[in-house]
């Protein structure tokens, strides 16, 4: 069972306190136990917050499947969002998706078999002057070429 | 108080109201999916659009309050190419399952459809495809792609149960209506949610498949189910029943019913009533018609003096009935002991804080009135100290026998009876343990008769023959004057019945499918 640390609930409960309603406060919340939870939220832990914030599960559910930056299912312990909009598309972005995919042998969206690594396509990051660009966890990596991109991952992962 | 012109029309109407409202009032035609007066404000379908002089833009007329001069028309062709686009766009993704969707013929997407339609789809792209036939517990079937996202069954469990279960999950043209993890939504009110649904997203696993609503027509009645008295309207063919919805009534349940008075229709159905009279004679069970059986139980009877019989009552008659009954017990058999059933005297008094009542009888509180007015009624204790005293019962059983779970417990106790005569609108395996001496008289039910309920509020609401199921059966207040010995003339009241039968086979004679 999903259970946040003593930290994460006191979090949750300053945040609480931080807004008019309750539900402004799911958002905060629920990125939270994605950090919590290996990077993404669990059914069981939104029952979870779902209790300790005393708001129905449903209205998590709306605002987790809202957001395309909560991740639904597992995620690989690097997790590369590579942008898909198009200013990166303009600039190679789709075959710089694939290239890491084929390189680290795994489907976009999907874990890879050793729980490393997962590559996912997003929506634009804001970065386009930059484009093509990843996010790798928290950071922004930019100015990618295939070859790039795939040394810094090669790193992180040999680094690990 | 703001005067406003709509359509061409002028009204005065209340400070504060919305241009929605006002065209409720006038009762003009306008297009609304998401907008619900027992509900709060969405303004999500973009249908109710009208146009407002002076005003550049559209507004929708749900969410904008009136003011004094203003002028609206929702009539002119900006208005209705609107409304036609607005349309158009719910229907990119809606499956079109007409033909075999429970809602056909009382769709608000069929309704707008042949006003405003385009006939003629543009749309090149494939349809998104979404989850059909989800599972929601035990009442209710959801089809997300029929959904067209309007919120109102979400608002329902917001605001009215307070349960909080559905949600718009995801976004864009993938926003799909459920419940966290397709929990069940199993809460008391659930099937209101399939009432305001406008289209056949939401259905109820018990009417759907079972009828086309064009073949049903429906009457306003009383729910019985318990002692709130809800507001309902009964849809029925030649068939029987096949549901209730609830009627809007301001004074006692708004635009709402709960789930266990939605099932009270069943036990008025033929395949569980008492549909020949029956005694037992010698350990046999002989059967005749209920006139034939109240005659014979009357001659019994009426060998036992005054003080050997007692009479149990329940609250599940009409006044008129009740007052005619108590009359003749207490001035024809001559007994005073008179005895209150209660379904569960421990959870009498219990409400869930919306409509239902512990009280499971349509008319406890007329009943009690009655009892006073002969300073008679004991309770079920009372007849059970003094039992050895009696030696005939005469029961005003409850109609509604699931409301009644001790009807086991009670009959093991009555049958140290020597004679049981038992009034009761439907059979249950629990009479067979009767003895030697009972006779059981079929009843009508309170769709079959006209007379009045008394709510827990002292509201007395009149209930008017609906369809009649089984003709020959009898209401009390012809039961007890066939048990002191009077006659019944049954001819007027069975032209009548034949009458209402007769009315009821317009369906099959439109002619079947
Ligand atoms: S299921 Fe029905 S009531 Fe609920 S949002 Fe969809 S269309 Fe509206
Ligand atoms: S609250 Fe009572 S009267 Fe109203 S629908 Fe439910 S059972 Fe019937
Ligand atoms: S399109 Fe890639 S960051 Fe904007
Ligand atoms: S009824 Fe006004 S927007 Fe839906």
């Amino acid at each position: 069972m999903f259970k946040l640390s003593d930290e994460g609930i006191n979090f949750v409960k300053k945040e609480l306190a931080r807004y008019e309603t309750k539900r402004s406060a799911i958002i905060p919340c629920l990125y939270r136990v994605q950090k919590e939870n290996d990077g993404w939220v669990s059914p069981e832990s939104v029952s979870y917050l779902s209790e300790l914030m005393e708001l129905p599960e449903a209205w998590i559910n709306e605002v987790l499947n809202f957001y395309t930056m909560f991740n639904k299912k597992p995620v690989g312990k690097l997790h590369v969002q590579v942008c898909n909009n198009i200013s990166c598309c303009m600039l190679g972005a789709r075959e710089l998706t694939d290239h890491l995919c084929k390189t680290f042998n795994v489907k976009p969206e999907e874990i890879s078999e050793d729980g490393k690594i997962t590559i996912s396509k997003v929506e634009c990051l804001g970065s386009c002057d930059t484009a093509p660009m990843m996010q790798i966890n928290d950071d922004y990596h930019e100015n990618l070429t295939p070859g790039s991109a795939e040394k810094i991952i090669k790193g992180m992962l040999n680094g690990n | 108080m703001p005067k406003i012109t709509l359509n061409g029309k002028s009204i005065e109407v209340a400070d504060g109201i919305t241009i929605i409202e006002a065209y409720k009032q006038l009762d003009e035609p306008i297009a609304h999916y998401c907008w619900h007066p027992g509900l709060t404000i969405a303004g999500v379908c973009r249908l109710c659009v009208v146009e407002i002089e002076g005003n550049p833009r559209l507004q929708i007329a749900c969410n904008t309050v009136v003011q004094d001069g203003m002028v609206v028309n929702n009539n002119s062709e900006k208005v209705k190419t609107a409304v036609k686009w607005g349309l158009d766009f719910h229907l990119i993704n809606h499956p079109l399952d007409c033909p075999i969707c429970d809602q056909a013929g009382e769709c608000e997407l069929q309704n707008q459809y042949m006003e405003f339609g385009k006939y003629d789809p543009e749309m090149a792209e494939h349809k998104v495809k979404k989850r059909k036939v989800v599972d929601l517990g035990e009442r209710i079937v959801l089809d997300t792609e029929r959904c067209i996202l309007c919120s109102r069954c979400v608002r329902f469990t917001n605001e009215v149960s307070k349960t909080n279960e559905l949600g718009i999950f995801n976004r864009g043209d993938r926003s799909e209506v459920g419940t966290f993890e397709d929990k069940p939504l199993n809460n008391k009110y659930s099937v209101n949610t399939v009432d305001i649904c406008p289209v056949g997203a939401l259905t109820s696993k018990d009417f759907r498949f079972r009828q086309r609503v064009w073949y049903l027509k429906d009457k306003p009645s009383i729910c019985t189910g318990c002692s709130t008295g809800c507001s309902v309207n009964v849809y029925y063919n030649e068939e029987g029943i096949f549901r209730l919805k609830p009627r809007f009534n301001k004074d006692v349940n708004g635009y709402w019913m709960c789930d266990e008075g939605r099932d009270i229709y069943k036990h008025i159905n033929k395949e569980n009533r008492m549909v020949r009279g029956r005694y037992k004679k010698d350990g046999a069970w002989c059967s005749t018609l209920p006139l034939e059986t109240a005659k014979k139980a009357g001659e019994k009877l009426r060998t036992y003096s005054a003080d050997q019989i007692a009479v149990l009552v329940t609250g599940q008659y009409t006044n008129e009935e009740l007052d005619v009954f108590v009359n003749y017990a207490v001035n024809k058999l001559g007994t005073k002991n008179i005895f209150h059933w209660k379904n569960n005297p421990d959870g009498w008094n219990e409400f869930d804080g919306l409509l239902l009542r512990g009280d499971k009888n349509p008319n406890s509180k007329g009943l009690q009135k009655v009892l006073q007015k002969h300073t008679v009624g004991g309770e079920w204790k009372d007849l059970v100290n003094q039992i050895d005293k009696f030696k005939a019962v005469v029961v005003a059983g409850p109609e509604n026998l699931q409301a009644y779970p001790d009807l086991k417990e009670k009959i093991g106790t009555l049958a140290r009876l020597e004679c049981v005569v038992w009034a009761t609108a439907d059979d249950n395996i629990a009479f067979e343990g009767l003895m030697d001496f009972t006779y059981l008289i079929p009843q009508k039910t309170s769709v079959e008769k006209s007379g009045h309920f008394t709510n827990y509020n002292g509201l007395e609401q009149k209930v008017d023959v609906v369809t009649t199921l089984l003709s020959d059966s009898l209401n009390l207040e012809e039961t007890v004057e066939l048990l002191v010995g009077e006659s019944v003339d049954m001819s007027q009241r069975e032209k009548e019945d034949m009458h209402v039968m007769k009315k009821n086979y317009f369906t099959t004679e439109r002619g079947r499918l």
